[in-house]
């Protein structure tokens, strides 16, 4: 079971890579730093709602580490890290309120969690100025979370039917 | 019980969105002056009156990489960055109270008049 479950967790942080990976791919319409579609993000609400807290943690932790890796940009680690675990804290706690239909919500809250989490350490960085970028983060991140969310729930319905 | 909780917090994320929404256009829209300031980590480097200003390139280094600030007609922008993802160069000109970023050199340009404003506000 153990091993099952590892497998699992491996094959998921696989797929967010990939997800990534394929994201990196297609130029940002945007040119606002911090906006984007995170793709990667539908296996993280899946694993939320399938997954233990600690087991999440850690597929979000590597996909991160290993997806700055990758992506070679290592100055995108410190606000991937404080947006993905602030954003993964606030989808644990939401995740018993927020069921079934309401799942997409939970990923439109964990956005708007990740959008603070990402602005505060590019403000402790680059100044307090980048608040101005604050409330189109929020937009965007609404909109972005609201699409991964609606897949995601897709996703944990199916499998929560196949597993009746 | 359960079912007012989760429209709660429904209505509390749309309420994001729609600030998110107005906070985008008040910034979009809010009038600004003509000068400009560029920050490094916090730090004013330059401040510069955009009108009847000359055309000129401003070179700001930071441990080793460079922006070079365009002036032209006017207005400013990040002509050239060699930082990872040159997201400062394609934000263009310099038009409205959001400020070009360029987050790995920690470079900030941005009109100073509506900061002022906005300081006095809080």
């Amino acid at each position: 079971m153990k091993v099952k479950r590892l497998t699992e967790l491996a094959l998921l942080t696989a797929l967010a890579l990939i997800l990534f990976m394929i994201e990196l791919q297609i130029p940002n319409p945007v040119p606002i730093p911090g906006i984007k579609l995170g793709l990667a993000n539908v296996v993280t609400v899946f694993a939320v709602y399938h997954y233990r807290a600690g087991e999440v943690f850690l597929l979000v932790a590597a996909r991160i580490l290993l997806g700055s890796f990758f992506s070679g940009n290592m100055m995108a680690l410190l606000y991937s890290m404080a947006g993905g675990f602030l954003c993964l804290a606030g989808m644990l706690g939401l995740k018993h309120i927020l069921t079934d239909s309401y799942i997409w919500i939970c990923s439109v809250l964990g956005a708007v969690l990740h959008n603070i989490g990402q602005i505060t350490v590019a403000g402790l960085i680059a100044g307090w100025g980048v608040l101005f970028y604050l409330p189109m983060l929020l937009t965007a991140g609404c909109i972005a979370g609201a699409f991964t969310g609606v897949c995601a729930q897709l996703l944990v319905r199916r499998f929560s039917l196949r597993a009746v | 019980m359960k079912k007012r909780k989760k429209l709660i917090i429904t209505a509390a994320a749309a309420l994001i969105f729609l600030a998110g929404i107005a906070g985008s256009l008040w910034i979009w829209l809010a009038p600004h002056g003509q000068t400009v300031e560029i920050l490094q980590d916090d730090k004013v480097l330059y401040t510069i009156d955009l009108t009847g200003q000359e055309d000129r390139i401003i070179q700001v280094e930071y441990e080793g990489r460079t922006n070079t600030v365009q002036i032209q007609n006017g207005r400013i922008r990040v002509l050239e960055a060699d930082c990872p993802d040159h997201t400062c160069v394609r934000m263009g000109w310099l038009d409205s109270a959001a400020p070009i970023v360029c987050l790995p050199n920690h470079l900030v340009i941005r009109f100073t008049g509506l900061h002022e404003t906005v300081d006095e506000a809080l």
